[in-house]
């Protein structure tokens, strides 16, 4: 189960004095119920990876097996792998085309063939799941602000019952606030659809937050690929490759620079806080007994 | 698939005509295809090819470029030859089936029309891919300054044709982003009846529509707080200058001109 990804080649405009080897010799496991944050620099490959996956785009060479299923063979319905696996995009309220949020997002489930029944309870329940309650059925999408659109968007997808969901930079261009909100949802979608994740994003904080597997693209390639510990301990090979690391591990390396004793494997600013507030009370404990001697 | 159209299809190389000014190019263009028109003999067709195929060669563009220019217009070509051959009165050569008949003055006149046809594709794709976009309405605008005395909006028309020609691979690009999203969500572009295709492009045009507003308003903007204000006294990045090269160029498609006229007077 799960998807598997076999010597994946894609060559764009083959041929042509144009020509890009944009994925090189990709293989790749991922197992149910994963949560995968995919990270690299603009142009490294992830967004053309991820457009294999639910066979938007075909390979020059190699394969992508969905559930046991190869999804380029011939025999197989593009539209089940689609259904399987759904892909939001970046930017994904410039889709948006209904007259209201309602008929918007059931448009995914519509192209399904599903009864009116089934379609209407998808809808409510995508809606749901984003945080929108049934108040915005009849609204224009166009009339919305732009972390709602991007929900009613992502709720068209979730319409559509992808046991792979992919999200492509879900939080780009949005407030602070409108961030959070994303990958709260995110994460509690996930747990309650038992989803599998692929986050795709090039920002390592919000990556650090909730990914706990991490894959890093590099120029068509598969660079690194483990635990966030694992990956963010690798700064100066993520910075040579146009990265960054999250601001608390650039914290606790530089920390551990300056002698103090601290676990490297910190990224989270949780965990961070507890932490450094365990050194400095016991510091100040210590201080504390100096004083009273 | 939708990035295969190539419009504006300027073919950046060096050649004489690539050094040509716009203004020149344009104006011979117009020249050479009133010839084209007043072409009527066997002579004179002869004259126009060898002519526009000098262009072609000057040009420095491959003949594969040329033949892909004809592409979209085989149909129109084919259509207009068959409905010549079938409707001009004369001599009948081919009887074809009932009241249809092929004659001799038709097949003349479809070839001569075909020929025409592909002479004049040619000669406009030549001024294409030897002048970038931006060139091209340069030479517009300067070609037309002298209208605006009269009125005539003559920079804001070349403005219109830059931004025009700007967006469109913009524009492709979004519209082919617009529809891998919508085949995300289950939507066909490719399969069903007529009407079914149709209605399966509202998922396209719509969000297209939006953002080329939304675009066109965010261009809008960042021009107003530049103070663009339209062609009053503005001044080029790149000047546009005739050399000597454009007054020789001009000189042959005069005497090519000539030639023409002369040929349709005395009706060699």
């Amino acid at each position: 189960m799960g998807i598997k990804i076999e010597n994946l080649n894609y060559i764009y405009m083959q041929g042509s004095p144009f020509e890009k080897h944009a994925l090189k010799d990709i293989n790749l496991e991922i197992s149910d119920g994963e949560f995968i944050g995919l990270i690299g620099h603009t142009g490294s490959g992830k967004s053309t990876l991820i457009q294999h996956l639910n066979g938007l785009m075909e390979p020059t060479s190699g394969t992508v097996i969905v559930d046991d299923t190869d999804i380029f063979a011939k025999t197989t319905d593009k539209l089940l792998v689609r259904r399987n696996v759904g892909l939001v995009f970046q930017y994904p309220e410039h889709q948006l085309f209904e007259e209201t949020v309602y008929k918007d997002i059931s448009f995914g489930p519509i192209n399904l063939g599903l009864s009116k029944e089934e379609i209407h309870e998808r809808v409510l329940e995508a809606m749901c799941h984003v945080g929108l309650d049934e108040s915005f059925s009849d609204v224009s999408p166009f009339s919305l602000s732009g972390g709602q659109k991007r929900r009613v968007a992502i709720a068209g997808v979730l319409a559509m019952k992808p046991s792979v969901l992919i999200l492509d930079e879900p939080t780009a261009g949005l407030d602070p606030a409108g961030r959070e909100e994303i990958l709260t949802q995110i994460k509690a979608l996930r747990l309650a659809r038992k989803m599998t994740v692929i986050f795709v994003s090039h920002s390592m904080e919000d990556v650090a937050k909730i990914a706990e597997r991490i894959i890093v693209m590099n120029k068509g390639t598969i660079a690194m690929d483990g635990k966030p510990n694992e990956i963010f301990r690798r700064s100066s090979e993520l910075i040579e490759m146009g990265l960054d690391i999250p601001q608390i591990s650039k914290l606790i390396l530089s920390l551990r620079e300056r002698g103090l004793n601290i676990n490297p494997d910190i990224y989270t600013v949780e965990k961070a806080r507890t932490t450094l507030s365990l050194l400095i009370s016991t510091k100040n404990d210590k201080g504390g007994n100096l004083n009273a001697q | 698939m939708l990035s295969d159209i190539t419009l504006g299809q300027y073919f950046p190389i060096d050649s004489p005509l690539h050094k040509l000014d716009p203004r020149t190019k344009i104006l011979s263009l117009i020249a050479i295809i009133v010839a084209i028109f007043l072409a009527g003999s066997k002579i004179s067709y002869a004259v126009c090819s060898v002519f526009i195929l000098g262009v072609i060669l000057m040009s420095g563009v491959p003949f594969k470029m040329y033949f892909k220019s004809l592409k979209p217009i085989w149909f129109v070509i084919l259509f207009t030859a068959v409905l010549n051959m079938f409707l001009t009165q004369g001599e009948i050569v081919y009887v074809f089936g009932i009241k249809t008949y092929i004659k001799y003055e038709g097949i003349y006149l479809a070839i001569k029309m075909a020929i025409r046809l592909v002479l004049l594709i040619l000669v406009s794709s030549a001024l294409t891919y030897t002048t970038s976009p931006i060139a091209l309405t340069d030479g517009v605008e300067s070609l037309l300054k002298p209208l605006s005395k009269i009125g005539f909006p003559a920079h804001e028309l070349a403005m219109m044709m830059s931004i025009a020609i700007r967006f469109i691979p913009t524009l492709i690009e979004e519209t082919e982003k617009i529809i891998k999203a919508q085949k995300a969500r289950g939507g066909g572009f490719d399969s069903g009846s007529l009407i079914k295709k149709v209605k399966a492009l509202i998922p396209m045009l719509i969000p297209l529509f939006v953002s080329a507003f939304r675009r066109a308003d965010d261009l809008a903007f960042a021009m107003e707080a530049r103070c663009y204000r339209g062609g009053a006294n503005r001044t080029r990045l790149k000047q546009i200058h005739y050399k000597k090269a454009d007054f020789f160029a001009a000189a042959i498609v005069v005497l090519f001109l000539g030639i023409m006229i002369a040929i349709s007077f005395f009706g060699v």
